[in-house]
Formats: C-alpha cells, structure tokens, sequence
C-alpha cells in the first residue's frame, strides 16, 4: 500500500524530506532554549543575533536555580502530578471497567456527562472553581490543584482505558471465577497484570497534562512557594523592567527536557494505545 | 477495595483546612527586576532569625497579576497580611474597608524616618492607609556618543526633541526615540509627553483629560515621530523590558526612563555613554512619577506580627539596599542624604525632577481606566485610529467609568 | 480479525454482550459503585464551579468578590453592551475555525507518511509528536523570545536563510501577531491529531488494500475510497476534540500579547480572564464563562447525537 513507491530507500529519502519542514519546526524551540540558556548576560539582546554564544554560561542555570528557588518548583510540579495521576488510576480505572464489563441503565448518560466534562475547560469554570474553594477555605495549596486537574483528566483517561479494557478477552476473567476466585481479587491478580501497559500509557498521558497545567494552577496558588514550573516560568516571563531571557530559558530546559525524555521513552505506546480498540 | 476509594476521597475532602498559622506574616511582593527576590529572601531569612516564632511568608507575583491576587485574596476572606501595592490602586482598597489605617502603630521615630511628602498620596480622609515604599520620577536618558555621531544636540525643548530623533534616525540601524508601545506603563511613557504639553490626565471635576486639545496634540507629536522614522519600528511590539534593551544595544538615542535603567547598564552595557537629563518642555516643565505602597490590611491575621515585618524593613541598611539595587528613588531621610543619593550625578538629575513630578491620580478603577488608554495609544500608534478619534473615545468611556 | 469498520469511537455507547452467570443480580449496583468515584469527582469539580457560576452571574458583586444584591440580566446586558466581547466573539470563530483547519490539513499527510514503511519511521514518528511533550505556556514563553523583532532568533533564521532581508515585528501589529499565534496553535495541535489519525490507520488492515487492488483501486483512488471513508470517523474525532481544545487554549495568545496590541488578538478566553481577573468585573466574567459553557454544551450534544446517529446505521 506504499503511496509513494515500491524502492524503501527513495520511499525513506521521501518521507524524511516531506516531513523536514515540520521537524525543523518542532526543534526550533528547543534550538533557541539550548542557544539562550547558555549565554552570557549581555549577549542575549543583541543585534544582528548569532546561535553560538562566545562562551558556554553554564552558570546561568545554577544562578537561575538560587534566584528563584527553583528546587521548589520542581517538588511542586512533581508532588501534584504524582498524586493527580494517582487519583485520576484510582478513580479512572473502575468506572473504565464497568463501561467496558457491565451494562447497566446509567451507562450512556454517564459517558454523556464524562464527554461533557471533557469538552469543558478550565479556563471557562476558572472563576467558579476559585469561588467553590474560596468557599470550603482550601485556597493556595497543591492538594485542590491535584484534585480539580484530575478531574478534568478523568474523561480522557477513561476514554483511553476503556478502549484497552475492551481488548481484553474477558474468558480470562471468567476462567479465574470459575477457578473460585473473587471478582475482586480477579480484577486485581488477572486483570489489572494484563491492562498494565494502558495503565502506564493512561498515566504517562495524565503525568504530562498535569505537568503542564497552567489555568488551573494560575488560577488557585497564590504563594510562590506553591507555585509549579509552568507558573515560575511565567512570572519569571513577566518581571516589567527587565527579561533575563537566559535564565527563562534556563528554566524552561529545566522543566521540560525531563518530561521530553520520559515522553520519547513512551511515545510508541500512544499510537498503540489510541487504536487499542480497532486491533482485534 | 471500593469503600477505600470512597474513604480516602471523603477523607480528602475532610482534611480541606487553610494553611495559614499564627504567627505566621504574609507579604505580597510584586518585583520590580530579577534583584528584587534574592532581596526580600535576604530580608526573610534576617527578620526570621531575629525574631523566633514569627514566619515570614513571601508570595511573590507579577505587577500584572497583583491586583488580581489581592482581589481574589480578600475574596477568599484570607487577606495578606502585607503587600506591595501601586498607590494608585490603594483607594480601591481603601474605598472597600480592606486597608488598615496605620497611625495607631507609628511612633514618632518611626514617622521621623521617611520623607514628609511622600506621605500624602497615602493620607485617605486623613488616615494614613500605607507607607511610602518606592518612588521613581522619570527622566530622559540620551546616549551621548549617538549625539555626537549624529551632529545632534541634547535637547531641551520638546522641539529640539523632534529634531533630534529624526537626526539620530539617519545614522543606520540607529532610531532616535525608544518609544514604548506595549505592556503595562504604555499611558505612563504618554504622560511624559502629555504633562510637557501642559496637559492632564484628569480634569478639575475628576474626568478625563485625555480628549484635550495638548493630549491630542502630545500622541500626535509620538505619532508624527513614528511616522518619520524616528522610533524604533512598530512601537507596539516594544514592552519596557525590550524598549530598554534597544538602549542598551546602543541603538536607540533617547528613552523616557527611572533611575532603574541606571544599575542594569552599568552592568550589562558598561561601555554606554549616556546623560541623564530632563524630560524635554514643550510648555510645562514636568514629568510623571509612580509611588509605591506598602499597605497592611484590615482583615490581616497578625498585625503585630506584620508591623515588626515593617519596621524590620524600614532599617537603613536594607531600604538603602533596596532603593540602590532596584535603581529607585529614596523614600527615606537617610537614605536620600546617602553619598549614593548625593553625590552619584545620574541619580541627582533624578533626583532634581521630584518637584515638578505629577504623580498617578488616586482614583478608584485605575486599573481599567488604563487599559482604556492605553488601548486607544496603541490604536494612534498603528495608525488604525488619528489621535483625535481615540482619544475622545477614550475620555468618553473613562468619564462612564468616573461616573459610577 | 474483525474488520476494520468495527473500532469503537471515542466513547463507545454501544450495549454489552448477554447477561452471564451470577453476576446477573450484582450487576446494577457492582456497576453503580464501580462509577461512582469518578461520578462524584467530576460532579463536585465541575459541576459545583457551574453552580456557583450562575449564582454569581445574577448579582451585582463588588470588586473584591462579595455578592451584593441580585440584579437579573444587569450582568447579561453588560456583556452584551460591550463591543469588546462582540469583537472576541468574532475573533473565537476565526481563531477555532483556522487553526482547526490548519491542523487537519497538515496532519492528515502527515499521519499517511507516517504509515508508510520507510527507514527511521520510530525517529520521525518522535520528532513529529515532540512538541506534545512542553508545556503550552513554556512554548508561548519560548516563542516570544523567538519572536523578538530586533533580537529574536527566528528573525535571525529567516535573515539566513534568505528568506526575508529586514527584521519583522511579528507580535506588534494585531493581524500579523494573530496569524503568527493561529501558526503556533497549529503547530503545537499537530502530534496529538497525528496520533489519533495514526491510530485510525494501523487499525485499517491490510487485506483491506489488497481487496481494493484487485478491483484496481491503487495510489490515489485507494486513498480515496478506502483510506478515507474508514478514516473520516478519526477525522471527525479530531475535528471535534481540536474545536474544544482551540475554542479553550488560553496560554498561546496570553503569553504573547495579552490580547493587545489594542486588543487587536483578543479571544473569548482572554478576554474572560481580564474581566475575571484584571478588572475585577465577576458578575460579567460569569455571564461570559457561562454562554462558553453553554456553546460547548450544545457543541457536545450535536456530536453525541451524531455520534448515536452514526452506530445505527
């Protein structure tokens, strides 16, 4: 079914250059964070511009991490994606299983209202939340920002493990309750094991939501001690007088790079993961 | 297994309790430059140690956001208990009952420490509602050896001003005038040429100025350099950050700027040569000043707690350290008789300019009211509007808003 | 193998299989309780702030967040008084509508390159989903330095490239600041729409292809009467998911203009977020955010009920 052509090397030659635009352009941010970030000070509004700085000034990101206690940031960041991801498994993975194991009455109408909470976004309730945690007193913490993200994360983790639970043949199930064991310790023992790949995926897709959360978080942490790499990064952004572009970017490596690697490390199960439901 | 869902969500929510303890002071701080954190960390970790059992919480944000912050704060019904405020913005406070009026901490020492005047923008219905925390009058500053190449003069009047910029826009890659077009300050970098033009922001009866024949007659004069090609190009791409950046490359001639300029280049463009000088007269000698404020709030959860945070501050060595490494001006006596402030000539030439300063008028909606015009310099600015049309429409939606 | 038509859509609302064995009885309230958590999470989280939405929406609120007296549609007709928010509106459209397109258009040859067997595909198929792994407030940040007119790199590339021989200020005027952010918004829509589409291909068997082969259908013609008709259930999913991801998507354009210059790139979120947040105007914000609300509602049904229209035929 080659579109193309029968011969793979000119195929490859092909598809790399129809790509390349585009390519260029996704590496052209991390080009200018890698450029800037390692600049000296006055090299950073210069004009005419160049890519290599005269010097390496890896000082930049130690000077950056003091300045702004950037340490701080990063548990932050870290501390409400592990528990937002977290909640989102705990509370994702029954209402999965039932929409994929049971029929019940409620069933359309609850994938109705869990479409509905997908289609919703922050930004729109950003006023209400704020009003609803203002009024039980829970204001400037992480733990509200944790829940509220998990819950706008719930719809599409479910969406993703549902496709995956479907896949999986339930005679598996059925032979373990014939063996005598419970529903419940089937699902644990027999079941979770095999849906273990879609759980990492639906963790991994919630971990770099969650990581990169910005309304939300905006919205709900006022101290900077609270606040998370996205929010550090744009108050950093939005000093009036003066933008020390080379530690902003400093910053932005900082946060992302991680995030990028676990991300090129699980990208091949999306795919996969996405199309769960089709295969078989 | 389902009932441990439940509990540990109902258990979650059970355990939904502020954070805010006794004994502990918070204080918004919005920075003014990338000094201004390391400073107030350096404060905290001084002020903790020397008063045990008292914690000092910094939450820090952007002048942008500030007010948004506070707003939302009080909403929540857990004010700061300190925070770092626009004086423009504190009769919005004030009006609200949220600002607690302060005269009933101050000793007479402690009033003796500042600058009699600058406690007037702060005196609501004759209660003292803040401190005097930073004051900043604008200046021109002119990159002197771009004069020189140019044949130019530095001038005085508004005038030699035009003829300058246009001078200096002849040399290549080189604009005469940083005219800043985006971002927060856009109406401040208009005023400077408002007030020379013998204009006002507010009329005697509290409504807008800015449908006067100066005001249209000032934004004209920013217009027609634009036009010539006597500021950087597109003007509305420029935040303050960036419009400085532009002087500090050296590519720009003149900027309108306060003493913070100063210290950053010294330090990143130290081959510069520049003088500080007077805004340039068209009719008034003048120019537009900001105060900041340091105000406690009348719902703080310890006011004495926060009043030592105050007094803390107030020492000369940290004042002294803040005004130098922010490039502001000084607020207190000794300060100001400093050798810094005394002797160093770009910050008297600052200096120099307090007396005719104009400073933000105190009005409620401050916020809004600028947004207003700035969105209407930028229409001028782009050329989407003539200075006449938006600026009459702007007057007219400040005046509904003055009104209310 | 099942055939290719039967991948289930987004949420599939299809019945399940007979009843079995004991579970018969357990069935109704095991499924009750299995969804209950995430029935109450969503609830409180979202349906509470809409609650409370409307509440706010029919009061006078001081600027400080305390509800004063209610005053019916005052808000409402605030909103509606308002040019700006006709402005935004307008601009929503344009804004949801271009960037929507783009991406479709872009991914769509994208997915297919992708699914052809060529060396380096895992590589590519990476470089292609990156920009999914930053954060869309930091790409902002990024892009705004880029930008800068006299100091941004992407001025410097374009200078060496040839491409262009002056600096150009792409964020100081509003049409060309709105253009360069619908860009980035495409850009950064492309690797999750590729991945669906991805998903929607392999899920496309091959036996398909070589059915279509021997009625003639190759290259062109087996793109367009094989590939396409089985995929356009993933092309609609992305339509729809990209319409509420774009209609929402805050950060780009607050990150680079605030909405400004002259308000010039203003969309309904930022210009939600500066009543809510800036102007302190609660009793507007809420009308506002609630008629986004409303639109989002109506845009769910619509595709529920085509969605439902879709499995019975």
């Amino acid at each position: 079914m080659g579109l193309f052509t029968r011969s793979r090397p000119i195929r490859s030659l092909l598809c790399w250059l129809l790509l390349a635009p585009l390519i260029a352009l996704n590496l052209f941010p991390f080009a200018v964070m890698l450029s800037t970030a390692l600049r000296p000070r006055d090299e950073i509004f210069i004009n005419p511009q160049r890519w290599l700085p005269s010097r390496l000034a890896v000082e930049n990101f130690s000077d950056m991490w003091t300045s702004v206690d950037y340490g701080t940031a990063v548990l932050n960041s870290l501390y409400v994606a592990v528990a937002s991801v977290a909640l989102v498994l705990l509370v994702g993975i029954p209402s999965a299983y039932a929409l994929s194991r049971y029929d019940f009455r409620w069933k359309r109408k609850y994938q109705l209202f869990l479409l509905i909470t997908q289609m919703v976004s922050p930004i729109v309730l950003a006023l209400g939340l704020f009003r609803l945690f203002v009024w039980l007193g829970w204001i400037d913490s992480l733990d509200p920002v944790a829940i509220v993200v998990a819950a706008f994360n719930l719809a599409f983790s479910v969406m993703m493990l549902f496709n995956y639970f479907s896949t999986i043949p339930r005679d598996i199930e059925e032979a373990a309750w014939i063996d005598g064991a419970s529903a419940t310790a089937s699902l644990i023992r027999i079941f979770l094991p095999l849906a273990l790949p879609a759980l990492s995926v639906t963790a991994m897709f919630t971990f770099v939501e969650v990581w990169n959360e910005f309304v939300i978080t905006l919205t709900l942490v006022r101290s900077s001690e609270h606040f998370t790499l996205p929010l550090e990064v744009h108050a950093l952004a939005s000093n009036l007088y003066e933008l020390k572009w080379h530690h902003i970017m400093a910053a932005v490596l900082v946060a992302t790079l991680p995030v990028t690697a676990l991300f090129m490390w699980l990208q091949r199960y999306l795919v996969g993961g996405m199309a769960a439901g089709a295969v078989k | 297994m389902l009932r441990k869902y439940l509990s540990s969500i109902l258990l979650a929510t059970a355990l939904c309790t502020g954070t805010a303890y006794a004994g502990d002071v918070r204080f918004v701080v919005p920075p003014y430059s990338s000094e201004t954190e390391p400073f107030f960390k350096e404060v905290e970790r001084d002020f903790e140690a020397a008063n045990p059992g008292i914690n000092l919480v910094l939450e820090f944000t952007s002048w942008e956001t500030l007010n948004q912050k506070l707003t939302t704060d009080i909403a929540a019904g857990s004010p700061p208990d300190l925070a770092l405020i626009g004086t423009r913005s504190l009769t919005d406070y004030a009006a609200q009952g949220v600002a607690e009026p302060l005269d009933a901490h101050m000793t007479p020492a402690f009033k003796d420490v500042f600058i009699e005047s600058f406690f007037s923008p702060s005196m609501i219905d004759g209660k003292l509602m803040g401190l005097p925390f930073a004051a900043s009058a604008r200046a021109m500053i002119v990159n002197t050896e771009l004069f020189e190449k140019a044949g130019a003069k530095p001038p005085t009047t508004w005038d030699e001003f035009m003829g300058a910029a246009r001078q200096i826009s002849k040399l290549p890659g080189t604009y005469g005038f940083g005219l800043q077009g985006q971002g927060v300050e856009v109406d401040a970098y208009y005023f400077y040429a408002l007030l020379s033009f013998g204009g006002r922001i507010l009329k005697e009866d509290g409504m807008s100025a800015l449908n006067s024949p100066e005001a249209i007659a000032a934004a004209q004069s920013y217009k027609q350099l634009i036009d010539d090609g006597a500021t950087q190009p597109t003007p509305t791409s420029y935040g303050e950050a960036e419009t400085f950046a532009l002087f500090k490359q050296g590519k720009v001639g003149m900027v309108f700027t306060f003493p913070m300029l100063i210290p950053q280049i010294k330090k990143e463009a130290p081959n510069l040569k520049y003088e500080v000088l007077p805004i340039p007269v068209k009719t008034t000698s003048a120019t537009y000043g900001i105060t900041d404020t340091l105000m406690m709030f009348s719902g703080a959860k310890s006011k004495d707690e926060a009043w030592k945070v105050i007094e803390f501050l107030y020492q000369d060595k940290y004042r002294a350290a803040f005004d130098e490494r922010e490039g502001l001006l000084p607020v207190t006596k000794a300060v100001a008789a400093s050798d810094y402030y005394q002797k160093d000539p770009d910050m008297r030439a600052f200096t120099a300019l307090l007396p005719v300063a104009h400073f933000a008028p105190l009005i409620p909606n401050f916020d809004q009211i600028a947004d207003i015009t700035v969105r209407a310099l930028q229409r001028v600015y782009l050329g989407e509007e003539t200075s006449e049309v938006a600026l009459n429409r702007a007057a007219t939606e400040i005046d509904v808003l003055r009104k209310k | 193998m099942s055939t290719a038509l039967s991948h289930p859509p987004l949420l599939p609302l299809a019945g399940e299989g007979k009843v079995r064995g004991i579970f018969r009885m357990f069935r109704m309230s095991r499924a009750f309780w299995l969804i209950l958590p995430g029935l109450l999470l969503t609830a409180l989280v979202i349906g509470l702030p809409i609650l409370i939405l409307i509440w706010t929406a029919f009061h006078e609120v001081s600027r400080f967040g305390v509800l004063l007296s209610f005053n019916g549609f005052a808000n409402f007709a605030d909103v509606f008084a308002d040019p700006l928010f006709y402005a935004a509106l307008l601009r929503t459209i344009v804004w949801t509508a271009a960037v929507v397109l783009g991406t479709l258009l872009l991914s769509l040859p994208v997915a297919l390159i992708l699914n052809e067997d060529f060396a380096g595909r895992g590589f590519a198929r990476l470089l292609i989903l990156l920009p999914w792994s930053v954060s869309l407030t930091m790409t902002a940040v990024v892009w705004r330095w880029a930008l800068n007119g006299q100091s941004g790199l992407f001025n410097h590339l374009l200078l060496q490239l040839g491409i262009i021989d002056t600096p150009i200020e792409w964020l100081g005027t509003a049409p060309l600041a709105f253009m360069v952010q619908i860009a980035i918004a495409i850009l950064v829509s492309i690797p999750f729409t590729v991945t669906l589409l991805l998903g929607g291909l392999s899920s496309i068997a091959g036996d398909v292809y070589e059915a279509g082969a021997v009625d003639g259908a190759t290259g062109w013609k087996s793109f367009r009467h094989i590939t396409l008709p089985l995929l356009k259930p993933f092309v609609n999913i992305a339509i729809v998911l990209n319409v509420i991801y774009i209609f929402n998507s805050f950060p780009i354009i607050w990150v680079l203009t605030q909405g400004g210059p002259a308000d010039g790139t203003d969309i309904l979120v930022t210009y939600l977020y500066k009543l809510a947040f800036k102007f302190g105007q609660l009793g507007k914000a809420s009308v506002v955010s609630l008629m986004m609300f409303a639109v989002l509602l109506v845009f769910t049904v619509v595709y529920a009920a085509l969605q439902m229209r879709r499995e019975e035929t």
